[in-house]
């Protein structure tokens, strides 16, 4: 505030001072505009390159395959023990045993073949949202409104009290979405509400790297096949998938044509393409080497949301779990729906398919987990029909004219009975 | 000057998200044929070992109830 006894002094000041902040500000006007219009331009040209490259679609170039078919998928195993909505789930490397998480703040370790709990463990706090089994099998890592991801050890003695070797690892501003160790126990990553995913170091708990660039919350993530180096890719409310380098904490790649929250993203087993699955009741397959998205797998029937998504081993199928309490199978390549699953009383939150592809395991909000397989006959039974048509048409013929051999052969008994007579 | 602060605070963004679009810009693209021939040809190499695409024997499956027969 310059104070000057004359009143025109002070009004020449003030004058000098605007005219100062003008000057000063101009710059900084014209360089945000530049920006703007080279960020404009940039985005067109990326949309330009992109478009330049798609000759085809994905189900085009697919026409010569062979088609799959319909399949029948039969539950084959029902973890009840949960008292709430489960809410994420995750298999250990030895494809047997099953973690679980619920928004009552349990998280159970179970024998998924005999459906036995092996650990408990309660939260402090309730939606655990996020959990994960480490590749080495002895600890598994959760977390969810607490802001945070701890991971606990597991012991060979299921008396001893889990929540006393609790470690916390990650501290994050907003809830933990989804948490994933790397190809050891030794590294997490997270992703958080608030925005950011981050690498973790499980000893020290010190923050290795940080990923920002999502403009809201990161909803899920998934780790490339270690086969195809250190990336990993995040969804978020943003509507964004980004492809993320682990060692550089840089974006490489982002696609935005969904248009909702992603709430599930899944590496293809070769690692050049990811699938995702979002509100907008789409999965969208996105190839990272052609940059673009390349296929869409949606039905006008299909109206809820996809809360997470898996592929089978060979990456032919693409299973879904929605919103409507159903699982829906997908012929990758060709674009069409395989099979569809009820079961769950509630939505399906959580879908995994287990480390061999034997099996996949869903959660719902009905408290329960499944465990699911192809049922082979059922599903095959076109191919194994003209066998077991023939079969069921010789046994009818035989026990036809079994009967009419019988019937003619009681009716000339009583004929000659008759006759008898 | 809190204006000062907020306008460069935009320019900041403003650069980051031009210089994160440089970076997608540059990346090297193969067209879209190449890339589907690739999935494809990954499908067909690994559907023979795809136990939900194939089905395996009851035996090996460690899910499957093995039941005895029962004759009433």
């Amino acid at each position: 505030n310059v104070l000057c006894r004359c009143c025109g002094c002070r009004t020449l000041l003030l004058l000098l001072l605007l005219w100062k902040l003008e000057e000063h500000l101009l710059p900084l006007n014209e360089t945000l505009a530049h920006l703007k219009t080279e960020s404009e331009t940039l985005k067109s040209k990326l949309e330009e390159e992109r478009a330049k490259l798609h000759d085809v679609e994905l189900h085009q170039v697919a026409e010569k395959v062979e088609g799959l078919g319909q399949f029948v998928m039969k539950t084959r195993r029902t973890l009840k023990g949960h008292g709430n909505k489960v809410l994420c789930m995750d298999w250990c490397k030895d494809k047997r045993r099953i973690v679980s998480s619920s928004q009552d703040g349990k998280v159970i370790v179970w024998d998924a073949f005999t459906t036995n709990k092996e650990h408990a463990v309660t939260m402090p706090c309730t939606w655990v949202m996020a959990c994960a089994y480490a590749p080495s099998g002895c600890a598994v890592a959760c977390g969810g409104l607490d802001n945070k991801c701890s991971v606990y050890p597991l012991s060979l003695d299921k008396n001893e009290n889990l929540a006393a070797k609790k470690k916390s690892v990650a501290m994050h501003t907003n809830y933990l979405s989804a948490c994933s160790f790397t190809n050891s126990d030794m590294q997490i990553l997270t992703s958080s509400g608030d925005g950011t995913c981050a690498l973790w170091d499980v000893e020290s708990g010190q923050l290795l790297q940080s990923f920002h660039g999502h403009a809201a919350d990161v909803l899920c993530l998934d780790l490339a096949p270690s086969e195809t180096g250190n990336t990993f890719v995040s969804g978020g409310c943003d509507k964004k998938a980004n492809v993320w380098d682990m060692r550089s904490g840089q974006c490489i790649q982002s696609f935005e044509t969904h248009e909702s929250d992603i709430n599930s993203v899944r590496y293809y087993p070769s690692g050049d393409a990811f699938a995702s699955g979002s509100d907008d009741a789409t999965c969208r397959l996105y190839d990272l080497r052609a940059d673009r998205e390349v296929a869409i797998y949606s039905k006008e029937s299909i109206i809820f949301g996809v809360s997470s998504v898996d592929f089978s081993l060979s990456g032919r199928l693409l299973f879904g779990g929605y919103n409507d309490y159903t699982i829906n199978v997908w012929d990758v390549l060709k674009g069409t729906r395989v099979s569809i699953l009820f079961g769950h009383e509630n939505r399906v939150s959580t879908l995994r398919v287990s480390p061999d592809g034997t099996a996949f395991s869903t959660g719902s909000w009905d408290h329960t987990l499944r465990v699911c397989d192809d049922c082979y006959f059922l599903s095959n039974l076109t191919t194994l029909q003209p066998r077991v048509t023939f079969l069921v048409t010789s046994c009818n013929v035989c026990c036809f004219s079994l009967f009419f051999f019988f019937l003619s052969d009681l009716g000339l008994r009583m004929r000659t009975q008759r006759m008898k007579w | 000057m809190s204006s000062k602060a907020h306008s460069s605070n935009n320019i900041a963004n403003a650069r980051r998200t031009v210089q994160q679009l440089r970076i997608e810009a540059s990346i090297e693209r193969i067209k879209v044929s190449k890339a589907c021939a690739d999935l494809m040809s990954y499908c067909s190499e690994h559907a023979r070992s795809d136990p939900l695409l194939m089905g395996i024997p009851a035996s090996d499956n460690p899910f499957k109830d093995k039941k005895p027969c029962t004759i009433l």
